[in-house]
């Protein structure tokens, strides 16, 4: 029914709004060990609990943006402009 | 010489009027997206100058984003001349086909974008000058509070059409 | 008429007479009654027929926790099966028809399933029809179909307008009883944004039943004073007729509003049902305490009632229940009920109370039998006697009419729907909300108070501190003195009754007995889910809003254990049922899903042309002309005229990203695989964008406008995908790149003009030279139109493989420079073409879309190979790119192939095979990934991924369509069937 995302542009905003991309990793260097890649590429913790993923406010401010939520409670303890820190988180 | 006079996206629209709500679309006249680099993602230099000194009005619609917006067209020499105005810091793009704006009037024009929308339209939380970008239904749009009851609602083109008839259902209880 | 209507009192008007009919049968209520008051003062019991057994049932309940009194009300698209008559307003003309009877409500030969019984209890889905296994489909389930069941839904498409909106508060008040009215008035009074929501007709709730008075008052004319307060302030929303059903993230509750639900003929452009979701900064769940039945055997008979429920008909309706009541009241509730009753000068043949002591302060003229238990009801479709068992001692008495009350629950789901569970407390013999909810405070009997004055109290005291702590000067409003106020003291416990003969009911609606559930325990499903499952108890309509918490007290004292250990089953939205429409709001039929047209839809209409849905746009197919007997025909004309003269096609959807600043292109550079950085001012360049483990995502052209201006085509499908993608980049990969970008998808109307003499009709009306040296192949700049009179922007760029450009012009003038392009070209035998033609030219020529660039394949795997750069240090799925796997030699590679036999042809999707090979998954080599037939060649063309394809160019292959049982001898071959060597493109 709903589930409020505090942007930091715009304020909460429905889930409707938004396009979730998956977990904030760091991109590896295009000279990583391919192992790197392939954790980066394919492999997710799928955590009880805490888990910072990349939502992008589509129908909004169009920013990525680095949302930590809880996966048991959905409550989001943080959301922050992907752009303000640097290589994801 | 062939017919160039262009081709309004509501022109198969008829505006919508009651005493308590009022639809209607704005003349394409100027809409330039000017976007400020990473670098200067605050109010840049100058924007507010170029909006008084073209008489466009100014609309915030992300951070380091705005648009230029006015009535008039604005001819192609000036346009391309507004347009880059404020290099290096903010590049222009001209969007004055690209976005149709609709006019929604009266007292129960919240009511009715509330329908729509996510977002707190009440006066302490949304006063006259406030802009969000955001969905109406399934369509997203760009909205200015202009006064207590008025509200501009900025759209793509190709979606213009849709976001009118699902506004006109949105009304129909107040018409 | 009526019956069973007391000549005076009540909240009804009896100036306003309202006819209705049930199962046909005319009969009158008046403006205030529900469908089941109205039925009852009617002196109808019998409402309906149970579930399994086909018991008859009559109304237990007055709210919205009724499991008995379901009824199919409205006709046509406006039939509503499973209508709870409690809380269906009547109106004049309503007809309500009982449910699953047949064939009538007095004689239905469903009710021999109560003889069946012994093969109907608890889990008997398992046991009886286990097996034969071919039993079930062919005689178990249509037999169960047929004799289990409520209403029916109509099939016919619901006429009514829906729709849905959401709103903001500091406050959510839900419930609009004594509780949440103190609580909604002590907030607002003080500014705070309030909004009140009451499912009843009008606010009061309990008050409106409620014989006490406040300060003078009477209860209800105190809940009228109280809702004309809120209604007349402006930072107060008071909905009426609207359940709050779910309480979800972010403290968003979702409520439906019956707006139009009581009224005959709905106004048309109002919505029957508004769904609304209510942004709150804090809630209060005053949703008041559901009273228990009791478990005797005969419970569900018609004229056995909850005494509140009695209560409620009888002060707000002026309904009698009936001649002779007995009153049967574990806790002092059922006093307050028999006080009201003798009020009204209605007998009471005996209260029975299991109590030592009960009704201590019981003054009036009825029996009272203490330590007393009722065992078994008796009477068919109406009451008429109960058994009374005291010591060893059994009494039967003859009463019509019978009150239940096993005590209150809180009424705690909204509580619960975060996953909250609720705590039993002994004290209180009744579960409680979870402690400490961040966002939602139950008030009033919601938490376990009990008694009039204490509520108000309550709901006074927790709206005023909540506002308080959003910052507004809040206290609790004194509402002064109550008289007359009865709480009742918490109940005595009384699962099971002993000396029970017939069947006691615990979930009325699923006909769950209580042997059922000594039957799950001993059968070891005493766990409450399992318990739940194997019985079905509190899996109806209902969702054991009366039942569940006996069937836990059921469970707990078959295991020996408190109802705390037994723990309840998992509360979810919705509360009470919510209807499709309100879920699907304004967004059905042609509202469905926005229509996206492009701004040369008119141009196309004008032109005949047929539409095809491509995500949200619509695209010209084809445009068929007088005399075509099929869309083949039209497509295959469409085609040679672009190879012979020339087409004009809409490529509008295509996606269009303006990519400006200084590092423009160094973005590009890391977001396609091929290099882009010395891409000329003025030139266009076909671009392949890879995803990280290294496929490719998306193709399109991307042009530099000026030094620091590009401008990106993207395919239709990917449009929005793509900006993503390049923002992602921009953004979160590589923030520290100075890039500005914009989607200007809309602002350009874009036309595809290809074939020969495509120049000679541009010429036309482009003011540039186009020949070939000054606008050569992939040249793309602005160029001036009519004189000056309009600019655009023009790609010398061919999806067809002909001499082809894109002419983008601002969407406005896209129509009237189609149309002046139409027209110009018709000397030259120009016409338009759809995107059907559009496609098998581009087979014809081997360019590839996205049946091709399905997520599997690489570039190599496309033959684009050589076209990833090997000096750049990055790029999106460069370090992927270089996994063995991705670069192993057996492949599937593009390919073309054509049937030996140009009479024959196949499909895309069809699987290759080597020649003769048998059908298998070892010998399959790939599969056509894009066929049509090509005027040009003459036969079916395809292009296929094929193992080894590039290496296999003339080899004799089968095409294989497993679907259809089809075998198509073919041939491989290179994937270009038109100007391999690119001479008509640089022509
Ligand atoms: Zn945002």
């Amino acid at each position: 029914m709903a589930s409020l995302v505090p942007c930091p542009h715009c304020g909460p905003r429905p889930k409707e709004e938004f396009t979730i991309k998956g977990a904030a990793l760091p991109r590896p260097a295009p000279t990583a060990d391919p192992a790197e890649w392939f954790d980066y590429v394919y492999l997710r913790d799928n955590p009880r609990g805490s888990y910072a993923e990349y939502w992008h406010h589509t129908a909004g401010c169009r920013r990525w943006l680095v949302v930590s939520r809880d996966t048991i409670t959905h409550q989001v303890a943080a959301c922050r402009d992907a752009a303000a820190q640097g290589h994801a988180a | 010489m062939p017919d160039l006079r262009p081709f309004p996206a509501l022109a198969a629209r008829k505006p919508l009027a009651s005493s308590r709500i009022r639809l209607s679309a704005l003349p394409e006249g100027t809409i330039l997206q000017m976007i400020a680099g990473p670098q200067t993602p605050g109010p840049v230099d100058g924007l507010e100058r170029l909006a008084a000194k073209t008489g466009l009005a100014l609309r915030a619609i992300s951070p380091g984003q705005w648009l230029l917006v006015g009535d008039r067209p604005t001819p192609y020499p000036q346009a391309c001349r507004l347009l880059a105005a404020l290099e290096p810091h903010a590049s222009g793009i001209d969007q004055s086909h690209g976005r149709v704006r609709l006019h929604l009037e009266g007292p129960m024009a919240a009511t009715v974008l509330s329908k729509g929308t996510a977002v707190d339209l009440h006066p302490s939380a949304f006063a006259p000058g406030h802009t969000a970008a955001t969905l109406v239904g399934h369509v997203s749009v760009h909205l200015t509070r202009l006064d207590a009851e008025a509200f501009e609602i900025t759209v793509l083109r190709g979606f213009a059409e849709a976001l009118w008839d699902d506004l006109a259902l949105m009304c129909a209880e107040f018409l | 008429m009526s019956s069973h209507r007391l000549p005076q009192g009540g909240l009804i008007d009896r100036s306003k007479p309202l006819a209705f009919t049930f199962d046909g049968k005319p009969m009158q209520g008046f403006q205030g009654d529900s469908l089941a008051s109205a039925l009852l003062a009617n002196g109808r019991r019998l409402v309906g027929r149970s579930f399994k057994y086909h018991r008859p049932r009559g109304i237990l309940t007055a709210g919205a926790a009724e499991p008995n009194a379901l009824v199919t009300i409205g006709s046509g698209g406006r039939t509503e099966p499973n209508t709870r008559a409690t809380m269906q307003e009547l109106y004049a003309g309503l007809a309500a028809r009982s449910q699953n009877r047949w064939p009538s409500l007095h004689f239905d030969i469903g009710a021999l399933n109560g003889l069946l019984s012994p093969f109907l209890g608890a889990g008997f889905y398992y046991k009886t029809f286990m097996w034969p296994a071919a039993f079930w489909e062919k005689v178990y389930e249509p037999f169960i179909r047929k004799a289990a069941g409520l209403g029916r839904a109509t099939h016919q498409a619901d006429p009514d307008r829906y729709e849905k909106r959401w709103a903001h508060c500091d406050l959510l008040v839900i419930g609009a009883g004594p509780t949440g009215l103190a609580a909604a008035l002590s907030a607002a009074r003080a500014g705070a944004r309030v909004i009140v929501a009451d499912e009843q007709a009008m606010a009061g709730g309990a008050l409106l039943s409620e014989t006490a008075t406040i300060a003078g008052r009477t209860a209800p004319a105190f809940a009228r004073d109280c809702a004309a307060e809120l209604e007349a302030l402006p930072n107060v929303t008071l909905l009426t007729r609207t359940t709050v059903f779910g309480w979800y993230d972010g403290n968003v509750f979702g409520a439906v509003e019956r707006v139009q639900k009581h009224l005959a003929e709905p106004a048309p452009s109002v919505p029957v049902e508004r769904l609304w979701r209510i942004v709150a900064k804090g809630a209060i769940l005053a949703s008041g305490a559901e009273e228990r039945p009791l478990v005797f055997g005969g419970n569900d008979i018609p004229g056995v009632m909850m005494a509140g429920a009695m209560r409620s008909y009888l002060n707000r309706h002026a309904v009698a229940p009936g001649r002779a009541t007995a009153i049967f009241t574990t806790n002092d509730s059922g006093y307050a009920l028999a006080r009201d009753l003798e009020a009204k000068g209605l007998d009471i043949t005996a209260i029975i109370d299991p109590r030592e002591s009960g009704g201590a302060d019981y003054a009036g003229k009825a029996r009272l039998i203490r330590n007393a238990v009722v065992t078994d009801a008796h009477g068919g479709r109406s009451l008429s006697a109960i058994d009374i068992r005291t010591g060893g001692r059994t009494e039967r008495l003859a009463v019509d009419a019978l009150a239940l009350s096993g005590g209150f629950s809180p009424v705690i789901h909204l509580a619960c729907h975060r996953g909250g569970r609720p705590v039993w407390s002994g004290e209180k013999a009744a579960f409680l909300s979870p402690a400490s909810l961040d966002g939602l405070a139950p008030a009033g009997a919601a938490s376990g108070i009990a008694g009039l004055a204490a509520c108000l109290a309550d709901g006074a005291h927790k709206g005023a501190s909540l506002a308080a702590a959003l910052g507004f000067a809040a206290s609790p409003i004194p509402f002064g003195p109550v008289e007359g106020d009865a709480p009742a003291a918490p109940a005595k416990v009384l699962w099971s009754i002993p000396g029970v003969r017939g069947k006691a009911f615990v979930d009325f609606q699923n006909d769950v007995h209580h042997r059922d559930l000594d039957l799950a325990v001993k059968e070891g499903y005493g766990h409450v889910e399992l318990a739940k499952r194997y019985t079905t108890s509190g899996m109806a309509t209902d969702q054991g809003k009366l039942s569940n918490i006996n069937a836990i007290g059921l469970l707990a004292e078959a295991r020996g254990v408190s109802p705390g250990e037994v723990g309840t089953t998992t509360f979810r939205p919705f509360y009470t049922p919510v209807s499709f429409g309100a879920l699907a709001g304004a967004y059905h039929g042609e509202h469905f899903q926005p229509v996206r047209r492009s701004p040369l839809h008119g141009w196309a209409e004008r032109h005949g042309a047929v539409f095809v849905e491509t995500g949200l746009w619509y695209r010209s197919a084809w445009f068929p002309r007088t005399g075509e007997k099929d869309w083949r025909e039209s497509v295959d004309r469409e085609v040679l005229n672009v190879r012979n003269n020339a087409g004009l096609c809409d490529v509008s959807m295509l996606g269009k990203i303006e990519i400006c600043g200084p590092d423009a292109a160094e973005l590009l550079n890391r977001a396609y695989c091929n290099a882009f950085l010395k891409l000329p001012v003025g030139k266009a360049r076909y671009g392949l964008m890879l995803r990280e483990d290294g496929m490719v995502y998306d193709d399109g052209t991307t042009s530099r406008i000026e030094e620091n201006r590009f401008f990106m085509t993207t395919t239709t499908a990917y449009a929005a995908g793509v900006m993503n993608h390049m923002e992602f980049c921009a953004q979160a990969l590589w923030p520290e790149l100075d890039v500005r970008l914009a989607s200007v998808t809309d602002q350009w109307a874009q036309m595809a003009i290809a074939g020969p003499k495509s120049r000679k009709i541009l010429q036309a009306i482009v003011d540039e030279d186009l020949g070939n040296d000054a606008f050569p192949y992939l040249a793309a700049r602005e160029v001036s139109l009519f004189g000056g009179r309009l600019h655009g922007r023009l790609f010398r760029i061919s999806f067809s493989g002909e001499l082809a450009y894109e002419l983008a012009v601002p969407a406005a003038y896209g129509d009237r420079v189609a149309e002046a392009l139409t027209e110009a070209g018709q000397a030259d035998g120009l016409v338009p073409y759809g995107v059907e033609a559009l496609s098998v030219l581009r087979i014809e020529k081997g360019h590839v879309t996205h049946n091709e660039i399905n997520g599997t394949v690489t570039p190599g795997d496309l033959g684009f190979g050589k076209m990833v750069s090997a000096s750049k240090p990055d790029f999106i799925g460069k370090a992927m790119l270089q996994r063995e796997g991705l670069n192993a030699p057996d492949r599937p590679r593009l390919v073309g192939v054509v049937p030996l036999d140009p009479g024959q042809s196949f499909r895309s999707g069809a699987h290759i095979l080597a020649k003769g090979a048998a059908p298998t998954l070892e010998n399959d080599q790939g599969y056509v990934t894009s066929s049509a037939f090509s005027p040009h060649i003459g036969s079916t063309i395809g292009l296929a991924l094929v193992r080894h394809g590039d290496e296999r160019h003339g080899e004799d292959v089968t095409v294989w369509n497993g679907l259809r049982g089809e075998f198509t001898a073919a041939r491989l071959c290179a994937p270009v069937f038109f100007d391999p060597a690119n001479e008509k493109l640089h022509a």
